[in-house]
């Protein structure tokens, strides 16, 4: 009797354990999943954001294309830079003279420049921060100085 | 610790899941840079300045590590490098980063460490023990180099564990017995094959094979050169030479490739590409999988061919064996996303390769699944994952459901749901003065109880007579571990309640449950149809009925020919109801809706007309459609 009496207890002892051992799973699952719910949630657009892109591009490289740009295609790329911000999206801010910062930054090239050697002489394409996340960097090109004639 | 790209994985509740690093990302670049100003780059950063800075950025260690420098590979590696190595001392590998002369290990050191630091701030603990992958085929020196570099970065390397290994085990595959596995490995830059078997917990490499240069990079790069030429004959201009356009087109081929790994045909869409004399020019071409896979043919075939050489040859270069010898076959690396790559290890043998988790990252997953195991060995445990095969839960095969208005099986617990559980619901009536509600409950995926199966029904009277919608009547349905459930029905007002004890819904034969799934399925369209139907009938009733109770309430305040009006709507609304065109309810319900609208207006204005002149306020609908439970047994109201 004593026997079966301690094999019950242990028994039981196992079950308690099992048991509490489930519930933390879920009580600590349920915390964690709040955390992914909330970081999916505040990068849940990042992938049309990122198809988006490219659309910003054409728009910048019409820019550049020397015709005469409508104010209108101007006025439609801030529409949808506009609704971009709203999301929590933002152009990186370079400019020419700029030094170089990989952080935020891509060199895709060199080019002679007035601009001190090092520092970015030309910007490519334009980079986009997505809330802390770099969703593309800014496409630069880097001064190799001047050659003298 | 790939060629181009790492990644990492830790257990997280059970689970193996890839870390992201710093900058949020799931891989982060095998790369490492000193900048002019002698600042020290690993990862994202140091790819970002590579163009301008060759020699000053290391990329590829991997294919240097714990190798001889005189080593053939090395030799031809060395030919396309940007950076500068030499012999070492002890006839090893010495790379020039800077001033500096760094080993391999000491490089990939850099990158690991960077690893760490960003492991250890997301899971917010210091990390001491990594296991480390490494190719199949990775000799002592190679592998010893492998595991001091991660010494150097300040980990414990518990195991240094085979890629194709690592893939296996992520499947789940290491539990097998007696099994030939393949694993098929087409990264970015490297394609790898894998022969393995499993038996007695342990797996062991029989042969492998592959191309080290040959990956994904290669089909970007021949969809690259088509989109070029096609531009050439289109436009006749050629545009290799404008780098800002190469780059448009470089993404734009990546895009294309992905698309077409789901649709059967992507357009490349490029505005604005370049300008020649005449202006602005852009580029638009429809790419369809199938040019897409005529153009990568080459590359699949000669993968294909590298496959059949590593079974079929003799050891030990081969693993001497048939290609139906093969059991199970395992999928690594983006590429393998493809349809024709999977169709054509389908076709080499005969049978589907395993695809589920994410072929960039199933290698990590199962190195922390090794990871775990080690752990808990040290640690004198069960490992996560296991301990949960000593409880067995089971889970009920079929939806269970509750009727209601209409017919409608309204599931109350989902197919697949671990038991046990329980859960409650609050129902209500569909006629006015109802004071008994029958529970009707069934078992299977259909949408109409009549085509589910019946497993009990019960009565639960003695509901105080009210107007439909308004008593509560919670129904629970529970099962309990061996299956059994027991539904309730308790009417909140009166307290009274009715309950039914039904055994054995979890034990179905297993083919019986695939069958009516099945059905379910090929059914699926004509049940939506059906319950759709249902639906708005109840709408519609429900309608009529408040457009009834709205003008008994508003009395002489409506205007004679706004009352006819009504009367005549809501008259359709029932003729329509009773016909099988749901298009037409809901045609009939927006005119009544409309019509109903004017009530409140008419209210309105005959207060404005008595009283000093006021603001004049946006016209209510004076009655609102839904009863104050979401869900009324009754009535399927969707908000």
């Amino acid at each position: 009797m004593q026997q079966e009496l301690e094999a019950c207890r242990r028994e039981r002892d196992e079950c308690l354990e099992g048991w509490k051992r489930s519930k933390a799973d879920l009580e600590n699952y349920k915390r964690e999943e709040e955390k992914r719910v909330s970081a999916l949630v505040k990068f849940s657009g990042e992938s049309l954001i990122r198809d988006l892109l490219p659309v910003l591009d054409s728009f910048d490289a019409a820019g550049r294309s020397g015709e005469e740009v409508p104010e209108g295609l101007r006025a439609i790329r801030g529409q949808i830079t506009g609704i971009l911000n709203r999301h929590g999206v933002e152009e990186i801010k370079v400019s020419p003279g700029d030094p170089f910062d990989p952080s935020e930054q891509e060199a895709v090239g060199e080019t002679e420049s007035e601009v001190p050697e090092g520092d970015v002489a030309q910007i490519m394409a334009t980079g986009y921060r997505f809330h802390e996340k770099i969703l593309r960097a800014a496409q630069v090109k880097i001064s190799k100085g001047q050659t003298n004639e | 610790m790939g060629t181009t790209n790492s990644a990492m994985a830790a257990m997280k509740a059970g689970e193996p899941s890839i870390l992201e690093n710093d900058e949020g990302n799931r891989t982060t670049p095998s790369v490492v840079a000193l900048n002019k100003s002698g600042e020290r780059l690993v990862g994202q950063l140091a790819k970002r300045q590579a163009v301008v800075n060759p020699a000053g950025t290391i990329y590829a260690v991997k294919r240097l590590i714990g190798r001889k420098f005189s080593e053939a590979e090395v030799q031809e590696d060395k030919k396309s490098l940007s950076y500068e190595i030499k012999e070492s001392d002890h006839g090893g590998v010495d790379i020039q980063m800077g001033e500096k002369w760094y080993k391999p290990e000491e490089i990939s050191a850099m990158v690991l460490q960077k690893l760490k630091a960003d492991a250890e701030a997301r899971l917010g603990e210091k990390i001491d023990g990594a296991v480390i992958t490494v190719p199949a085929y990775f000799d002592d020196s190679q592998r010893q180099a492998t595991k001091q570099a991660g010494e150097i970065a300040g980990f414990s390397v518990k195991r240094i564990l085979n890629e194709p290994t690592a893939a296996a085990l992520a499947y789940g595959l290491n539990k097998k017995t007696d099994e030939k596995i393949v694993v098929y490995d087409f990264g970015g830059g490297t394609f790898d094959v894998s022969i393995l078997e499993v038996g007695d917990n342990t797996v062991e490499v029989r042969a492998t094979g592959g191309d080290p240069h040959l990956g994904g990079e290669d089909f970007d790069n021949k969809i690259l050169n088509y989109l070029l030429e096609e531009y050439k004959k289109q436009e006749g201009v050629d545009l290799s030479k404008d780098k800002l356009a190469i780059q448009r087109l470089k993404e734009a081929a990546e895009r294309a490739k992905h698309e077409l790994s789901s649709a059967q045909e992507t357009e490349v869409n490029l505005p604005y590409i370049t300008s020649d004399e005449n202006g602005p020019k852009h580029f638009t071409l429809k790419l369809t999988r199938a040019k897409l896979e005529s153009l990568v043919e080459e590359f699949i075939d000669r993968s294909v061919k590298l496959v059949e050489k590593a079974v079929t040859d003799s050891a030990p270069q081969g693993a001497g064996l048939q290609l139906s010898d093969i059991d199970e076959i395992v999928l690594v690396g983006g590429q393998t996303r493809m349809p024709a790559i999977q169709e054509a290890v389908k076709k080499l043998f005969g049978k589907d390769p395993h695809k589920g988790i994410n072929p960039d990252e199933v290698v990590s997953v199962g190195a922390a699944i090794q990871g775990e195991i080690i752990a808990a060995k040290e640690e004198g445990r069960k490992p996560e994952g296991e301990v949960k095969d000593i409880l067995l839960l089971d889970v009920t095969p079929l939806t269970l459901s509750l009727e209601t208005l209409g017919g409608v099986a309204t599931p109350m617990i989902e197919k697949n749901t671990t038991i046990p559980t329980s859960k409650t619901q609050v129902f209500s009536t569909a006629a006015d003065n109802q004071t008994s509600v029958e529970i009707h409950i069934g078992q299977g995926e259909r949408s109409m109880m009549s085509d589910n199966k019946t497993l009990g029904k019960f009565i639960l009277d003695g509901i105080p007579p009210s107007p439909r919608g308004v008593p509560q009547v919670e129904v629970t349905f529970d099962i309990d571990a061996n299956g059994i459930l027991n539904v309730s029905a308790k009417d909140k007002a009166s307290g009274k309640s009715q309950s039914v004890r039904i055994e054995a819904t979890t034990s179905l034969n297993k083919e019986e449950v695939e069958k009516l799934k099945k059905e379910a399925a090929e059914h699926a369209s004509e049940d939506q149809k059906k319950k759709e139907l249902i639906e708005a009938r109840n709408q519609a009733e429900s309608l009529a009925y408040t457009a009834e109770k709205s003008l008994k309430d508003a009395g002489d305040k409506v205007p004679a020919d706004v009352r006819t009006n009504i009367e005549e709507k809501i008259k359709n609304v029932r003729e329509v109801r009773d016909k099988d065109d749901t298009a037409a309810i809901q045609t009939a319900m927006n005119e009544l809706s409309q019509e109903i609208q004017k009530i409140g207006q008419s209210m309105y204005n005959e207060k404005k007309e008595e009283s000093a002149p006021e603001e004049k306020k946006e016209g209510e609908d004076a009655s609102s459609e839904t009863t104050p439970e979401d869900d009324s047994k009754s009535e399927h109201n969707d908000n």
